[in-house]
């Protein structure tokens, strides 16, 4: 609350803010405002997640409505981005860069001198644990290491709204938890998050508050614990790259919370069917170290399945 | 201290993205390709020295009129605009393609201020190989007979690196314009340079509207024989036409910024 008791204004305000592509609605009539602390959004592929963070990052122009950061238009408004980092969905990097020289480089457009760029780089890096790295080419970077280093460069001017788009998807169980305790932690700094994810138990462990987002439109705002609720009756489907994978399968085909274990991608990968998500997750930590997991992802089949059931309500 | 409350100032943002520009051009194949393209007439001069060493009675064309094609009908109509085509075109492309301009578009930098530090980039580049190289073939023909013929052709090989830069910033201005305009600018621009500038070789008024008759009307020298010294007709004032170069080189530069400043290029990702 501000002094004289109004709250103080949201850092990022949809207002009836619509994105259409040709004919295709992507976005469609969405009034949100998002408060600080961490607030995922959910919603299966190609709900429009990455359109809503697409907005208000300033990448698209609202075709109808307004999408207000920091209290001024997210597209065509530069100076805001002194005050907001985004960590993009897409695996893009300048591949010759190392991942300091990249963090360096991002640090540079917002202001800093050289030697405030290193110290804030390699803050940033540590935060996210590849100092160690920090030297080596992005292009020789694993696939969960240019994750951390795309989520590096956006902490690392210490923004007040962080935009993370899908920011654990293939990562190891390991970082992945690493990741979700960073975003915690900068959430109860009290900076702005808004973490999408098509996985609810990812959403889950780092925030209660959720967007739920379907055919463009927000269908849901508020606790996770009522989604969650719906999603138990549905079989929750990870697929995990191991370096032994059938060390892995025996590992875990024998836990009460599995319900089928399967392999593909020439035996690389497992795909494990689970009932109960939240302890397979909590179990998984030290079957995946001693199998070598190096790569996981969730299909979103099963929240799709919820979001049928919640528009047919 | 920083002031957060604007954007970066726009040579502080666009000496940032020249720098990141700078060092992707330089180590590029694209870069390598160029120089080859644009070093070749070295060669071909070393080769013309080889021979009149070896062969002294061999009817060779003189130097400086090889010299005069050189600069006139391979880089300047060839060349250059070559690698105009493919460097200018893609300043914005290749971070599209790549999926990195979502980097430098969510930083507090202008996007004029962007265009301009790629811009430069290209320019220093392409200047950092194309100058050399005229420099080179300079002096190995023009010392073919004799290190007496150097000295007075100085102020020639001083204004054909003028044009040279000119052509390169004119052409690339052109360049980058199609580049932020058109999804696949390469055809476009290859139909620019060997459709609409050959009429730089028509009469009347007609080579006024290509980029090609200015910047040949800036080249001083002229080569002796007939047949070639008709490659050179139509020579227009070389004060007009270093305005002409200018102002034009301006217009699509601000009208390239510009479009690159409303474009969404998000959607193409």
């Amino acid at each position: 609350m501000s002094a004289n008791g109004t709250p103080p204004p949201a850092s990022l305000a949809f207002t009836r803010a619509s994105r259409w592509y040709g004919p295709v609605i992507a976005l469609n009539d969405v009034t949100v405002s998002v408060p600080s602390g961490v607030t995922g959004l959910l919603g299966p592929n190609g709900a429009g997640k990455s359109t809503f963070l697409k907005l208000a990052a300033g990448q698209l122009r609202p075709s109808q409505g307004k999408v207000q950061l920091l209290g001024r238009p997210a597209w065509g408004s530069p100076e805001i981005f002194h005050r907001v980092g985004l960590c993009p969905e897409t695996d893009a990097f300048w591949e010759s860069l190392t991942g300091l020289q990249f963090v360096t480089t991002l640090l540079r457009f917002t202001g800093y001198d050289e030697a405030e760029c290193r110290h804030r780089a390699e803050n940033a890096l540590h935060q996210v644990e590849l100092l160690d790295a920090k030297d080596r080419k992005i292009g020789g970077y694993s696939k969960g290491m240019r994750q951390r280093v795309k989520l590096a460069q956006s902490i690392a001017h210490e923004p007040e709204v962080l935009l993370l788009d899908e920011p654990v998807s293939g990562m190891d169980p390991v970082n992945r938890r690493r990741v979700i305790d960073l975003v915690r932690k900068l959430g109860r700094e009290g900076k702005t998050i808004v973490v999408s994810s098509h996985i609810l138990y990812e959403v889950e462990a780092m925030t209660k508050r959720v967007l739920l987002v379907h055919n463009g439109r927000i269908l849901a705002e508020g606790d996770v614990r009522e989604i969650r609720d719906l999603l138990d009756e549905h079989p929750h489907t990870v697929a995990l790259r191991a370096r032994e994978p059938r060390r892995l399968a025996s590992a875990i085909v024998g836990w009460p919370n599995v319900l089928s274990v399967t392999f593909g991608g020439e035996g690389e990968w497992v795909t494990v069917e689970t009932a109960r998500p939240d302890e397979f997750y909590g179990a998984l930590h030290a079957a995946a170290l001693e199998s070598g997991v190096v790569e996981m992802y969730s299909p979103d089949e099963n929240l799709e399945s919820v979001f049928k059931y919640l528009v047919a309500r | 201290m920083r002031d957060t409350s604007r954007p970066l100032p726009f040579a502080t943002g666009a000496r940032a993205v020249f720098d990141l520009s700078l060092e992707g051009m330089v180590w590029s194949r694209r870069t390598l390709l160029m120089g080859l393209l644009i070093g070749l007439p070295a060669l071909v001069a070393v080769g013309y020295r080889v021979v009149l060493a070896t062969q002294p009675r061999a009817e060779l064309l003189p130097p400086s009129d090889l010299y005069a094609v050189i600069v006139a009908v391979y880089w300047v109509r060839n060349v250059l605009p070559l690698a105009a085509l493919f460097f200018a075109t893609a300043l914005v492309a290749d971070e599209v393609e790549g999926k990195t301009l979502t980097y430098l578009v969510t930083r507090p930098l202008t996007r004029p201020s962007i265009f301009a530090g790629k811009f430069v980039a290209y320019v220093a580049t392409t200047i950092s190989l194309a100058l050399p190289a005229v420099v080179l073939t300079f002096f190995i023909l023009m010392s073919a007979r004799g290190v007496s013929f150097v000295s007075p052709a100085v102020p020639d090989l001083l204004r054909d690196l003028g044009v040279t830069a000119l052509a390169l910033v004119a052409y690339g201005a052109l360049f980058a314009l199609l580049g932020v305009l058109l999804k696949r600018p390469v055809i476009p621009g290859l139909l620019f340079l060997y459709g609409w500038e050959l009429l730089a070789n028509l009469p009347g008024y007609l080579p006024r509207v290509t980029l090609t008759a200015w910047l040949r009307s800036l080249i001083h020298h002229r080569p002796a024989e007939e047949g070639l010294a008709g490659l050179f007709q139509q020579v227009l004032p070389a004060g007009q036409s270093l305005a002409v170069l200018v102002g034009v080189s301006a217009v699509f530069l601000a009208a390239a910024a510009w479009i690159f400043s409303t474009r969404e290029y998000v959607l193409d990702q």
